[in-house]
């Protein structure tokens, strides 16, 4: 099934069409979430809910612009929320005085999950410059394909890539530095 | 190499974004001395994970196809104002319900001569599914340490 085929499919209500969209596109979302998150459970919500998102909206995709970078903006939009609502929560809980008993859904965290994260030194950067950095790397994405995702312009854009780049390579470097010192 | 200082230096003193992508489109982006200062694709994709990386797809769709399976097919933009209308009015109401339901449980735990072990199972109050815009909600139930209490907090689902 193409592009097209998955894409009438779905807005047709095919189940065999939504299938297609996740077993296509599912790793690529899945990793974007994980990247800009850097967790594994929240990663997967957010893969959950762009795509629900996408079965509810894909009328409104505009045939004329890439599908990859629709449905790229949406998962973006979502792990931004996601970051959101995690902070508001960690505000609740400290003005509360208790902590989370119970937060999500249980079962879904596996202590053995030997699925990979995001190095550490990716949380030096923001949300907007860990999504650039990744579109770049992993995706081949330009300044203004960036852009699009970030809903900015291709200037703001090369700006975060530029800085996210330039950050991490420092923290690398300065790694690299004490480990040749100790 | 005294260049590429003066234009760090004016990169770090004029945070406006505009000049600073003005100063990386007419030098950074061409001089391979500030070249080496950016991490490049390949070691930038050794500290991402990677789409290869994240498992199969057919394991994510058996997480997603529940929720898919309940979805109909997307609707029309004429008459959805109306729709939305009623999907608030719905969460409107079932807030309603729930905060009365609260009120009336707070009034009755508060009041004189109350006996908590004197509840039975069938009065104590539970919400086992909420419903947010016509739709299920993201549910967060919190519990204080060493205390019964119990905060539900829910949302409606993007
Ligand atoms: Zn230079």
């Amino acid at each position: 099934m193409d592009e097209r085929e998955i894409i009438e499919g779905c807005l047709g209500g095919k189940a065999a069409s939504n299938r297609a969209m996740v077993e296509t596109y599912g790793t690529l979302v899945l990793s974007v979430a994980l990247n800009v998150i850097g967790n594994r459970q929240d990663a997967e919500d957010v893969c959950q809910e762009t795509f629900l998102q996408v079965f509810r909206r894909l009328d409104r995709y505009d045939r004329e612009r890439s599908f990859k970078t629709w449905l790229l903006t949406i998962a973006y939009r979502r792990s931004l929320d996601m970051l959101r609502k995690k902070r508001r929560f960690a505000e609740f809980s400290v003005r509360a005085r208790f902590e989370p008993a119970v937060l999500g859904r249980p079962g879904d965290i596996d202590p053995a999950d030997p699925a990979p994260l995001p190095s550490k030194l990716l949380e030096a950067l923001s949300p907007r410059e860990r999504t650039a950095l990744c579109l770049w790397a992993n995706e081949g994405y330009t300044a203004k394909d960036i852009s699009e995702v970030l809903a900015c312009s291709a200037s703001t854009a090369r700006v975060y890539l530029f800085n996210a780049r330039r950050k991490i390579k420092a923290l690398l470097e300065n790694d690299h530095g004490l480990l040749q010192n100790g | 190499m005294d260049f590429c200082k003066t234009v760090e230096r004016l990169y770090a003193a004029l945070p406006l974004r505009p000049f600073r992508d003005w100063l990386i489109r007419i030098h950074m982006d061409r001089c391979p001395r500030c070249q080496e200062r950016l991490l490049s694709r390949e070691e930038a994709r050794s500290l991402l994970v990677r789409p290869g990386q994240t498992g199969d797809g057919a394991a994510l769709w058996r997480r997603i196809s529940e929720e898919a399976g309940r979805l109909v097919p997307a609707p029309k933009a004429k008459g959805s104002g109306g729709r939305l209308a009623w999907q608030w009015a719905a969460a409107s109401a079932m807030a309603a319900v729930i905060a009365l339901t609260g009120f009336w449980l707070l009034r009755q735990t508060g009041g004189p001569g109350f006996d908590a072990r004197a509840i039975t199972p069938a009065d104590r109050f539970e919400i086992a599914y909420v419903k947010v815009g016509g739709a299920p909600a993201q549910t967060f139930v919190y519990q204080p340490q060493g205390t019964d209490t119990v905060f539900v907090w829910a949302q409606k689902t993007p």
